[in-house]
C-alpha cells in the first residue's frame, strides 16, 4: 500500500490533479468557466490534426534535449546549457542550410543541416566539457553561463548582415535570416493537415539509441562508472576526461540538432527567440525523468501537449497563456518536491 | 565627451543598483550552499507586488513593503523546496522563475489594464556632492531606493564577512554541511536565513526596477537581471567586494549599449550584452585569477548521509 502511494506515477498523478485545479481557478479568475477552458485546452492539445502535429513537434524538441541530458547525467554531469546549445545549433544549422544552393535535393540538404546543428551544439558543450576535464570547473556553472553567451551569438548572427541576417531592403526588414532552401527543410510526416515533421521520428530514434547505448554497450558502462566515481574509474584505466567531454558533447549535440530542426521547420528562418526557452524546459524534462528514456518521452509528450493546449486556451477561451505556464511550473515544483518520498520508496 | 562619459557612468550606476541589491543577497545564499537561480523570480514577483501595492495604496513606500513581502514569499517556497525537501536546486530555481513569470504576466493582464503611470521614487540629489564633475551625478543623484541599494550591499559585504562569527558560519555551511552540523551549527536554519535574505534583497531590487526606474510594471520587466545577479556573484568569485565591482561593471556595460550610438560608435548590442557572461566564464574557469565555488553549492543537507 505504502509502496503504491510512493510510486512515481501515483505521485505524478496527484501533482497533476493539484496543478489542474490551480489551472481551473486561474481560468475562473479570468472569467472563463471551467468547461470552456478544458474544452479549449483539449482542443489545442489533440483536437485537430494540426494540434496533434504541433504538440508532437514541441514534444520532440524537448525529448531530443532531454535524451542528450540523460547521456551527460549518466556520466555524473548536469548539463544546464541546453538553451545555449540549442541556439548555437540553430545558428550553425541555418548557416549550413543557407550555404546550400536553392535546388539542393532533400536527401543532401536535411542531413547537412542536422549534422551542422549537432556539430555546433557539441562544440559549444565541449567548451564546458574541456573546462571540467582540464581545470575542474563545475559544468553546472559553465553551461549556465554559456546559455547566455549562446543567446548572444544567436542575436549577433541575426542582427548583422555580414553574418546571417537577410539583406536589409527597408526599415521593416526583420532581424532574421533568409528562409532555408526547400531541400534543407524537414519533410512533413503523416497526415497532410498536420505540421508534424521528421523531428518526431528523430526524437524517438535518439531516445531508443541512447537507451540501447547506455544499457547494452561498453560505452554505456564506462559512462556509468565515471558517473559513480571518477576517481575509481581513473584507477581502472578509463579515460575519464574523454568520457566526460564526450558525454557533454553528445548532450550538446542533440540540443544543437534540436535547434537545427527548429530552424528547418516552418517558417524556415533563424530568428531571435526561436528557441522559446525549450532549452530550459528540456533540462527540466531530463531532470524529472531521472535517467529513464521512457520517462523522457512521456514527460516530453506531456509538456508538448500542455504548451500547445495553452496557446489555444488563449486564442479560443481568452485565458492568458501565462496560466498554462503557471500550471506547468506548479506541476514541476510539486513533482520535484515529492521526489523525497518517491526516492525513499525506491530504496 | 565628458558629458557622454558622465551619462554612461550615471546610467551604469543606476542600472547597477538593482543588480547590487539582488547579488548582495545571492552571494550570501550561495556562500551558504544554495544556488538561488530563483532570484530572477523573486525580483519579478517583487516588481509586480511593488507596482500593485503602489497602485492600490497610492504610496510608493507601501509598494516597497509589498515587494519585500513578495520576495520573501518566493524565497520561502525556494527554501522549503531546496532545504527541507532537498529538491534539486536547479530544477526548482528555473521552475520558480517560470512560475513567477507566468503568475505575474497573468496578474498584469487582470490588474494593470489601463497602462497608467504609478507613484514612484524621484531622484534625490545630495546638494554639494552631486556637483562633483563626472562621478557626482552618478553617485549622489539617485533615488532613495538607489541609496538604499548601496547601503544594503555595503552592510552585507561587511557585516557577513569572515571577520564575524556569522560570516564564518555561513561559509562553513556552504563548504561542508555534515562537518558544520557536527560542529553544532544549525545548518538548515542558516540556509533558510540565507535564502530568505536573498528574497528580501531581491524583492527590493524588483521594487527598484518598477518604482524607481520606470514607474510601471511590464511583462517580464526583469528580463534576466536576476540571472545577471547570479552571474555577478560568479564573476566576483564568491567574494563580496569583487561582486560589487562586477555589478558596477555590468551596469556600465549595459549603459554603454544605450550611449554608444550617441557618440556614433557602432558596437553590436549583442556583444555588449554578452560581456558579463564571458567575464564570469573567464573568472570561474580560473583563466583570470583563482576561483573556487563553495564546495557544498547545490548539495542538499541530510544528517543521515
Amino acid at each position: 500500500m505504502i509502496a503504491a502511494v510512493r510510486h512515481p506515477v501515483f505521485v505524478g498523478a496527484v501533482a497533476a490533479i493539484v496543478a489542474a485545479c490551480a489551472g481551473l481557478l486561474l481560468a475562473a479568475g479570468a472569467g472563463t468557466s471551467p468547461a470552456v477552458a478544458v474544452d479549449a485546452l483539449v482542443e489545442g492539445m489533440t483536437g485537430t490534426p494540426y494540434a496533434i502535429g504541433s504538440s508532437l513537434n514541441t514534444a520532440a524538441v524537448l525529448a531530443l534535449i532531454a535524451a542528450g541530458f540523460t547521456v551527460a547525467y549518466r556520466a555524473g554531469l548536469v548539463n544546464v546549457g541546453g538553451e545555449g546549445q540549442l541556439c548555437v545549433g540553430g545558428v550553425t544549422g541555418a548557416a549550413a542550410g543557407l550555404a546550400l544552393p536553392q535546388g539542393v535535393p532533400g536527401w543532401i540538404g536535411v542531413p547537412v543541416v542536422l549534422i551542422a546543428g549537432f556539430a555546433g551544439g557539441a562544440a559549444w558543450a565541449s567548451i564546458a566539457g574541456l573546462l571540467k576535464a582540464k581545470r575542474g570547473t563545475s559544468e553546472v556553472i559553465t553551461t549556465l553561463l554559456l546559455n547566455f553567451v549562446g543567446a548572444g551569438v544567436l542575436a549577433l548572427a541575426v542582427h548583422e548582415e555580414a553574418l546571417l541576417r537577410q539583406p536589409v531592403t527597408s526599415a521593416e526588414t526583420l532581424p532574421q535570416s533568409a528562409p532555408l532552401p526547400p531541400g534543407a527543410r524537414l519533410p512533413l510526416i503523416g497526415s497532410i493537415e498536420s505540421p508534424a515533421t521528421l523531428i518526431v521520428v528523430l526524437a524517438v530514434a535518439a531516445a531508443l539509441i541512447v537507451a540501447l547505448v547506455l544499457r547494452h554497450t561498453p560505452t554505456g558502462l564506462r559512462l556509468t562508472a565515471v558517473g559513480h566515481s571518477p576517481a575509481a574509474s581513473a584507477r581502472l584505466g578509463l579515460g575519464v576526461a574523454r568520457l566526460e567531454v564526450g558525454g557533454l558533447a553528445v548532450a550538446g549535440g542533440l540540443a544543437g540538432a534540436a535547434g537545427a530542426c527548429l530552424v528547418a521547420t516552418a517558417p524556415y528562418v533563424l530568428a531571435e527567440h526561436f528557441s522559446s526557452g525549450y532549452g530550459f524546459t528540456g533540462l527540466v524534462v531530463g531532470l524529472l525523468a531521472r535517467g529513464s528514456l521512457t520517462a523522457v518521452l512521456a514527460i516530453a509528450l506531456l509538456f508538448g501537449l500542455l504548451t500547445n493546449g495553452g496557446i489555444n486556451l488563449q486564442l479560443a477561451a481568452g485565458v492568458p497563456a501565462a496560466s498554462v505556464q503557471v500550471v506547468q511550473s506548479l506541476l514541476v515544483l510539486l513533482i520535484a518536491a515529492s521526489m523525497i518520498w518517491t526516492r525513499k520508496g525506491a530504496r | 565627451m565628458s558629458a557622454v562619459l558622465e551619462e554612461i557612468l550615471s546610467g551604469g550606476v543606476r542600472l547597477a543598483a538593482p543588480l547590487l541589491l539582488a547579488s548582495a543577497g545571492e552571494l550570501v545564499s550561495e556562500r551558504a550552499g544554495v544556488l538561488n537561480l530563483s532570484v530572477e523570480g523573486m525580483m519579478l514577483t517583487g516588481a509586480f507586488a511593488g507596482a500593485a501595492g503602489a497602485m492600490v495604496t497610492g504610496s510608493a513606500v507601501a509598494g516597497v513593503a509589498c515587494a519585500l513581502v513578495a520576495g520573501l514569499l518566493v524565497a520561502l517556497i525556494q527554501a522549503i523546496l531546496s532545504v527541507t525537501l532537498r529538491a534539486d536546486q536547479i530544477v526548482t530555481g528555473i521552475t520558480a522563475n517560470a512560475l513567477a513569470l507566468g503568475a505575474t504576466t497573468y496578474g498584469a493582464r487582470l490588474l494593470f489594464t489601463d497602462g497608467s503611470s504609478l507613484e514612484g521614487f524621484a531622484a534625490l540629489p545630495i546638494p554639494v556632492l552631486s556637483e562633483i564633475p563626472l562621478i557626482g551625478p552618478a553617485l549622489f543623484e539617485q533615488t532613495a531606493l538607489g541609496y538604499l541599494a548601496f547601503a544594503v550591499a555595503a552592510a552585507l559585504a561587511f557585516g557577513l564577512s569572515r571577520r564575524f562569527t556569522w560570516g564564518l558560519a555561513i561559509d562553513a555551511v556552504g563548504e561542508d554541511t555534515l562537518t558544520a552540523d557536527r560542529c553544532g551549527l544549525p545548518v538548515r536554519l542558516i540556509r533558510y536565513a540565507a535564502v530568505l535574505l536573498t528574497g528580501a534583497t531581491a524583492g527590493l531590487a524588483g521594487a527598484d526596477l518598477a518604482l524607481a526606474e520606470v514607474h510601471a510594471f511590464s511583462d517580464n520587466i526583469t528580463g534576466g537581471v536576476g540571472y545577471l545577479a547570479v552571474v555577478a556573484v560568479i564573476a566576483g568569485r564568491w567574494r563580496a567586494w569583487p561582486t560589487v565591482l562586477a555589478c558596477l561593471f555590468f551596469g556600465v556595460a549595459q549603459a554603454l549599449q544605450f550611449a554608444a550610438p550617441a557618440v556614433g560608435l557602432h558596437v553590436p548590442a549583442p556583444l555588449l550584452v554578452t560581456i558579463p557572461y564571458v567575464i564570469a566564464l573567464l573568472a570561474v574557469s580560473g583563466l583570470v585569477g583563482r576561483s573556487r565555488a563553495p564546495s557544498g553549492l547545490t548539495v542538499p543537507f541530510a544528517r543521515t548521509a
